[in-house]
């Protein structure tokens, strides 16, 4: 007998972390520091001398070819710096590993995190302010990207993948029940009811409450701002009504049984979608990639369009997902470990080099070269799938701003509406129940809230 | 004035002890007195913010007992509390009760392929907790579950092994697969140092197997059963592995869903080791009172009041 396995560690892993697993990648992790410790440096960082420079992603794997190529064409370039990898997790686990890696003293060089964990990491004095260093590379990114990793005007990561929100959904099957593709959430609940009325067994998609960055985008999409600061104060607008509307709208999708309450990428999750029981996933385009992972059979049958709208004609988005590298504070090659970081995310070289291991760019050259790219292994028929999101980049107007304690947010947030989703309870309550944590996780660390 | 010999060998006597203890005493203290000294000091510590601001620094500093007042009106944390001893209620007897039921059984006078048995009911214990709960997950959910499957074909409806209450009976289910061998092994291990001559006389008297098991074997074993029993319920209070490799899987755990994964999302996700450390003390100082509690209750019954 084959023994289980969850999903693979994957561009994004929503939510699925196993804390046992983490331990165990804290351990190679913290055995992976250790040698870190062993880099032949002969004395301080910017003497030029040979160094090792210890990277945490997930972007690039050790294991795969591609990624080592990547790696290798670096150390051409640079002779004297030899790249090593480690994947710790996804972005809590590898948060906290950091964290715990500032406290010993003994950190990598360069640490990969979604947009939503770099707050938090900074807050902590955890990471480098790197502006100096990637003055020179300003133009190889656009400024709402660099936006991400900017906090009082300094910057503190390269950005290197983005999330272009996008609806992905199994083209036969709606066509096979006669679905159109919605452009608005009401078009998205018509269709969500049209799919389930057809076959009771099949449902539009699942509802997974531990996405909190989703329902923020969503909430977002619709006007609201879940954190924003204006440099002294903190405003939290979870339960503003903007927000608290797109928690109604979901509320009567369950409520109306058209969404199947079910974990993201679970062995469930990854049954139901190859058996064509779950036919869409809201969420941007790195997705395509990770329903790859799961399903390769389905190849062929999905495509990807722009995420429905609120409101009907305005197709402002906010990203989703997406990663940057960021420098940690007690890194002994901050100089070297920047440079690396802004060769992959803005150099022409570096962040075309991204497109090649399936990673969505976020350099301008990167998106560029994505324009005359084959479409991802999921869709090869939907040759027009990257001007579609090109065109989804152009409507990433919204701006996100992600507080210091998004953590504290994701388990109330996730726990309350898993629970109301089954209990069939206000969702609005549970919106509610999360700002006041947020609030006064913010004011018992000593933030001022602003109301 | 030189010392006398006399007082030098009481001297030395006196010394010898501690000399030999030494090692242990180090150790001990390296290992467990600092650490858990440690854990004190950092439950009256947490992370407040220095010098104002939106990204103001967050600087960890003495903060009282206010890291204890959160842990013990924490409705998570309490309501977690109350689901380990709910799930205790179920898994405890049903595993002592089978263990004690499986080395009975084994230790009989006609029983075949005993040692074929024992290592078959000890096996699922080698099996480590996260892979016996990934291997259990695997058995519960709808689409991969053999068992799912044939109560569809028996038009059986669906089977939510996740809902209210089974869940409880899902994961007391792992621990009594992997948990039963472990306890039979310790009963049965007592069983056999039971002078047979007790049973021979028992016969003599005319005693059915039946009998010298409720009358002879249980009461001579009841030591074995307090230490498992003991072992049982501070693994329960200990509860972690199955909750959290299930919780991805499953809309009915939440993060905090037992003591240690409050704890656990405290220190690891949320960076707030301090919380974590005096939730932590609190749940130690309950493990340890609970665990006296049944000591002495037992040990006053099983052994006689002299004990």
């Amino acid at each position: 007998m084959t023994p289980p396995t969850l999903p693979p560690p994957r561009r994004r892993r929503p939510g699925t972390s196993l804390a046992a697993a983490a331990l165990a990648v804290a351990l190679t992790a913290s055995l992976a520091a250790c040698s870190s410790a062993e880099a032949p440096s002969s004395g301080t960082a910017s003497d030029g001398g040979p160094v090792t420079l210890q990277v945490w992603t997930w972007n690039l794997k050790g294991t795969d070819p591609r990624a080592k190529a990547v790696i290798d064409k670096y150390h051409q370039l640079h002779p004297d710096v030899t790249v090593k990898l480690a994947e710790v997790g996804g972005t809590a686990e590898t948060a906290s590993k950091l964290l715990a890696a500032d406290k010993a003293g003994d950190t990598p060089d360069v640490v990969q995190l979604e947009y939503r964990g770099v707050p938090a990491v900074v807050t902590a004095g955890a990471v480098k302010d790197i502006t100096a260093d990637v003055a020179g590379v300003k133009a190889g990114i656009e400024p709402n990207i660099w936006a991400l990793t900017t906090f009082d005007g300094q910057v503190y990561g390269v950005p290197q993948d983005i999330g272009p929100m996008v609806l992905t959904y199994r083209k036969d099957l709606f066509d096979k029940y006669g679905a159109k593709v919605p452009t608005t959430w009401a078009e998205y609940a018509k269709a969500a009811e049209q799919i389930h009325k057809k076959d009771p067994s099949v449902y539009i998609a699942s509802f997974s409450a531990a996405q909190l960055e989703f329902f923020a985008a969503q909430a977002a999409q619709a006007g609201a701002q879940w954190w924003s600061n204006d440099g002294k104060t903190w405003k939290v607008g979870i339960d503003s009504e903007a927000s608290l509307k797109t928690a109604d709208f979901w509320q009567d999708l369950v409520e109306r049984d058209l969404v199947k309450v079910e974990p993201l990428l679970t062995p469930e999750w990854n049954a139901q979608v190859n058996s064509g029981k779950l036919l869409s996933w809201a969420a941007a385009a790195w997705a395509p990639n990770v329903i790859y992972s799961v399903a390769p059979d389905t190849a062929g049958t999905w495509e990807s369009a722009p995420l429905p709208q609120w409101t009907p004609g305005d197709p402002a988005v906010p990203f989703l997902g997406g990663s940057a590298f960021l420098v940690p504070a007690k890194s002994k090659h901050a100089k070297e470990a920047a440079a690396f970081a802004a060769w992959l995310g803005a150099s022409d070289e570096g962040s075309k080099a991204q497109l090649s291991l399936d990673i969505y760019p976020g350099g301008n050259a990167g998106r560029q070269a994505t324009l005359t790219h084959e479409p991802p292994r999921l869709m090869p028929q939907q040759k027009d799938f990257y001007q579609v999101t090109d065109q989804v980049i152009k409507n990433t107007t919204i701006p996100v701003t992600w507080g210091p304690n998004v953590n504290v947010a994701q388990t109330a947030f996730g726990d309350a509406l898993n629970a109301a989703a089954l209990n069939k309870t206000s969702f609005r309550a549970v919106y509610q129940a999360t700002q006041q944590a947020v609030v006064a996780d913010l004011q018992k660390s000593g933030y001022t809230v602003s109301k | 004035m030189p010392a006398t010999p006399a007082r030098r060998s009481r001297l030395r006597a006196a010394a010898t002890p501690w000399l030999f203890a030494t090692p242990a005493i180090v150790l001990f203290t390296l290992f467990l007195i600092i650490p858990i000294g440690y854990a004190i000091y950092l439950s009256f510590r947490g992370f407040r913010i220095e010098g104002g601001g939106a990204f103001g620094r967050r600087v960890q500093s003495f903060v009282g007992l206010d890291n204890y007042l959160t842990a013990l009106t924490d409705p998570e944390y309490v309501a977690g509390l109350g689901r380990v001893l709910l799930y205790g209620l179920v898994a405890i007897p049903s595993v002592l009760g089978l263990a004690l039921l499986f080395a009975l059984l084994l230790d009989t006078p006609r029983v075949r392929a005993r040692g074929f048995a024992r290592t078959a009911i000890f096996l699922p214990y080698a099996v480590p907790g996260v892979i016996a709960s990934l291997l259990w997950g695997f058995l519960y959910l709808p689409s991969t579950s053999p068992i799912s499957y044939l109560a569809r074909q028996l038009h059986a409806g669906p089977l939510d092994f996740f809902g209210f209450p089974t869940l409880y009976f899902s994961l007391a289910n792992i621990a009594l697969w992997s948990g039963v061998g472990f306890n039979m092994i310790i009963i049965f291990t007592s069983l056999r140092a039971i002078p047979t001559s007790v049973y021979e006389a028992a016969r003599i008297d005319g005693a059915s197997e039946l009998q010298i098991a409720w009358r002879i074997k249980i009461p001579l074993v009841a030591p074995a059963l307090v230490l498992t029993g003991l072992f049982s319920v501070i693994g329960t209070l200990q509860l972690y592995s199955e909750p959290a490799t299930l919780r991805p899987m499953s809309t009915t755990i939440s993060f905090t869903w037992v003591p240690l994964m409050k704890i656990y999302q405290e220190a690891f996700m949320n960076d707030n080791l301090g919380g974590a450390a005096a939730a932590s003390v609190v749940l130690a100082l309950g493990i340890l009172v609970l665990s006296l509690l049944l000591l002495r209750f037992f040990q006053r019954r099983t052994f006689g009041d002299d004990a």
